[in-house]
């Protein structure tokens, strides 16, 4: 690492703000929900009092800020979850929100503030679908480790006495 | 036993004893030739230590003589009946079982790699068989950058390709046993739901046609364990890579049916393009680590080979598929890429020096050791005769001639051996030449091919300049294998660096930083000799010009608009540069047009490290890829919590490419980094809104 190009002076990220304003709260949110592609203000005013309803279960934890995003996210993965009947287990919702996010569904956001119809299980299906499978199911299986006995010119006197010993680790140097 | 499997038992044996009897004869006869020089007035402790350099070397030497003579009359009468490809009973219409396609990769350029599976995928899908293969990515990267871009390739391809359930990536925790504990751990989870896999590595590239073909005969015969194909080097374009694509080719091909000539189903493994049988390798495969410590100990580091002398030691069988083509691979494209694969490659190959004599191994196994060594022992080898040949030289000069004894008046004159060394000599050159030109005959008879390799003229005109750039290049590549040798016996423990696998010129920095040493010693041994064994010097003078030129040569080797260049004037042409196979053509049109599905790719931020804690989409799919382990210890999270920290106030410059693995490996700290990132976004970056 080279520390030279380390700037000391200040800091990488921007400071703390200890009491942020209501407007700077949804300034942020704004923001983020506009990366997550959603571009009517209406709905990212809704999505973003929404998400400052939940604050009071975060607020403790961390920062106003940060608990404003987490909050946003949470939101999102309950939508997710209730609409996909997903277990609440990070990777999982994660691997939905991917889904969510890359581009297979333009018009998403839409369905968000539309209740459950046709339409809504017709998202619900696309995601399905694009729900990332990175691996099958494990199958275990065993791939015992082999035994090889190296040569040596003591190997004749030594072999007996050393099976025993070797016997756990499947390398032999006798 | 049936008559069939009598001829099948004797006709292995009768090659073989052919084989070696002609080894044999030719190594005793060179050997005989110089004792015949040596031996008046008996031996000399320096005669006799030239004479035990050249018994090796020549036996070295002949194997590779005979093999591409054996290779050659197989090409010239058209096949070999006991090739496995001749030995099919294989059925177009059978069903093909479960095959997975594993490709792992370290570190690789992601575009490539996906480029190159996205080739192989669309050339399967032309044969109708795709539904039988898997693809599996199986990740060892350690750099978070391309850990996460192999990600999103993959993720890139799926969408593509419509490739949900069939093309799979993962990325392990941890490398534990490098490329055999990558294999083993995708054996482990899911090889018991395929009964073949097929080996790439990130640079292969196969025709799918060829990956069907192996896998019919993989069911035509239940006996084999391991099929390999003979990877035919393609794609780049320097110059030093253009030589070596056509000699790989032109000689490569009379090389390995000579292989298959004497090896039969005792072949050896290549690490890749090669297709397995699943359970008998989980079976047999599972590698040990040898005791002691590194070099010649830990990690078995060459482990195909071992894993092919594992099968062969539990009776499986395993081919070379010698005439099977549409199996590509891609060679360093500079000198000193080349040296440095060397480097990687030559630790693991001196390790088999233990297992060439450890029990149970079957005959051709441990020669197949003995000759993984010898690619690089021979080098030290050499120098070392080079070196003994220069003394004794020397030794001579100084001794004065007798030409009168006691009271006798009549002079004795010294007898002159110029006609045994002469024979010698050329003895030794015709091994190490003949089979180019025998390469050429070839060219004679199939007219197809000619024209592949650019016509007659060209063809021999390319072996001719291929010949000396040979000559020119192997007193350098012998001085790098014997630092990385001597490196290794001095138990200096020899690093697993990535590949830079790419075209790029080789700068005079680093052409000097390398070959700088070499000039030297070339100035050096030049002078020396010159001065006091002067007759020496003009017999030194191809080696002397390869250390001289060492750097003008690996620079200007280099060049891509040499290379061509070259190919303009119809130099160096293979037939896979002539009429690409389409699997070749595919790639090419990836690379070129590269049009990712994912908006993601479309631009190539400066850290994809950062975008998998800015961008939501790539933090979420980072963050569903992450392996399912145990909720990190208390000692563990106040790790992460000071790199958290360290990033807050540092920016991602202040953190090595490990720390920043570390952070992006636990999902709870991504997820918090991801809103820490947005709540308060870095000051200078201006990468979020």
């Amino acid at each position: 690492m080279d520390r030279a190009q380390v700037n000391t002076g200040e800091h990488y990220l921007a400071p703390l703000t200890p009491a942020p304003s209501h407007d700077a709260l949804l300034g942020r949110l704004g923001a983020y929900w506009r990366a997550l592609g959603v571009s009517d203000p209406k709905q990212i005013a809704a999505l973003s009092e929404q998400a400052l309803r939940r604050l009071p279960d975060h607020a403790e934890s961390t920062d106003l800020l940060t608990a404003a995003l987490l909050a946003a996210r949470e939101l999102l993965d309950d939508w997710l979850a209730r609409t996909l009947d997903l277990p609440r287990q990070p990777r999982v919702l994660a691997a939905a929100r991917a889904a969510l996010l890359n581009g297979t569904i333009p018009n998403w956001p839409a369905v968000l503030f539309t209740p459950p119809d046709d339409a809504a299980r017709d998202v619900a299906d696309d995601l399905r679908v694009a729900l990332a499978e990175a691996v099958p199911a494990s199958v275990p299986g065993a791939m015992p480790t082999q035994r090889i006995e190296l040569f040596s010119l003591l190997h004749p006197l030594h072999r007996g006495s050393r099976q025993d010993a070797s016997s756990s680790s499947g390398m032999s140097h006798s | 036993m049936t008559e069939a499997m009598r001829a099948l038992t004797k006709g292995p044996m009768l090659r073989r004893l052919i084989f070696f009897l002609l080894v044999s004869l030719t190594t005793l006869l060179a050997l005989g030739l110089l004792v015949s020089v040596f031996q008046t007035g008996g031996f000399s402790p320096m005669e006799l230590l030239l004479l035990l350099l050249y018994t090796i070397l020549m036996a070295w030497i002949s194997i590779s003589f005979w093999t591409a003579l054996m290779g050659f009359f197989t090409l010239l009468f058209g096949r070999d009946r006991w090739a496995i490809s001749q030995r099919s009973a294989s059925s177009d219409s059978a069903a093909l079982p479960r095959t997975a396609i594993l490709m792992p990769i370290y570190n690789e350029d992601s575009e490539r790699v996906f480029a190159g599976l996205h080739a192989i995928h669309q050339s399967l899908a032309e044969t109708g068989q795709l539904e039988n293969f898997d693809f599996f990515i199986l990740s060892d990267t350690r750099d978070p950058d391309v850990w996460v871009e192999e990600e999103l390739r993959w993720q890139d391809m799926v969408q593509a390709l419509d490739g949900k359930g069939r093309i799979f990536y993962r990325n392990r925790p941890e490398n534990t046993e490098r490329k055999s504990g990558n294999l083993e751990d995708f054996c482990v989870r899911w090889g018991s739901q395929y009964r073949y896999m097929i080996v790439l590595d990130a640079d292969s590239i196969m025709q799918g046609s060829t990956l069907v073909e192996m896998t019919r005969l993989m069911e035509c015969h239940p006996q084999v364990a391991l099929l390999q194909t003979p990877p035919v080097p393609v794609n780049r374009e320097s110059l030093f890579a253009r030589i070596l694509q056509f000699a790989g080719s032109i000689y490569g091909r009379m090389f390995t049916a000579g292989l298959n000539y004497w090896q039969l189903g005792e072949s050896n493994y290549w690490g890749h393009n090669a297709i397995i049988r699943v359970q008998p390798f989980m079976d047999h495969c599972g590698l040990p680590r040898l005791p002691g410590r590194e070099p010649f100990g830990g990690s078995i580091l060459s482990h195909d080979f071992v894993e092919a002398a594992l099968l062969r030691r539990a009776g499986w069988e395993v081919w070379l598929a010698y005439d099977l083509i549409g199996s590509y691979e891609e060679i360093p494209p500079t000198l000193i890429d080349y040296a440095k694969r060397d480097r990687r490659w030559c630790q693991g190959n001196l390790q088999h020096l233990r297992l060439a004599l450890a029990h149970g191994f079957n005959g051709l196994s441990r020669l197949h050791f003995l000759m993984g060594v010898m690619s690089y022992l021979a080098s030290p080898l050499w120098l070392l005769f080079l070196i003994a040949t220069g003394v004794e030289a020397f030794i001579q000069t100084r001794q004065e001639t007798i030409y009168f004894f006691g009271e006798n008046w009549i002079p004795v004159w010294p007898v002159s051996f110029a006609v045994e060394m002469t024979t010698v000599l050329l003895v030794t050159l015709t091994m190490l030449f003949l089979p180019k030109l025998l390469a050429l005959l070839l060219l004679l008879k199939d007219s197809r091919l000619r024209r592949d390799y650019g016509g007659m003229f060209a063809a021999t005109l390319s072996v001719i300049l291929e010949t000396v750039f040979s000559v020119l290049t192997a007193p350098v590549l012998m001085l790098f294998q014997t630092k990385f040798v001597v490196a290794i016996l001095l138990r200096r423990a020899v690093g697993w660096p990535p590949q830079q696998r790419g075209d790029h010129m080789t700068s005079f920095k680093e052409a000097a930083l390398a070959h700088g040493g070499h000039t030297l010693t070339g100035i050096v041994v030049g002078v020396l000799s010159y001065y006091y064994v002067p007759t020496f010097f003009w017999w030194f003078t191809p080696v002397l010009l390869g250390l001289l030129l060492s750097i003008p040569v690996s620079m200007l080797s280099s060049s891509i608009a040499l290379g061509r260049k070259a190919k303009e004037l119809g130099l160096f042409l293979t037939p896979e540069e002539t009429e690409p196979p389409p699997v070749l053509c595919y790639l090419e049109e990836h690379l070129q047009e590269n049009e990712p599905v994912l908006p993601v790719l479309w631009d190539k931020p400066t850290s994809r490290f950062l975008q998998a804690l800015t961008d939501p989409y790539v933090n979420a799919l980072h963050l569903s890829l992450l392996p399912e382990t145990e909720s990190p210890g208390k000692r563990r999270r106040h790790y992460l919590e000071g790199l958290i920290h360290q990033l807050e106030e540092e920016g991602p410059g202040g953190l090595s490419a490990t720390q920043k693995r570390d952070l992006i490996s636990d999902p709870d700290t991504l997820l918090r980094l991801h809103a820490l990132f947005w709540s308060r976004p870095p000051i200078n970056a201006g990468m979020l809104p």
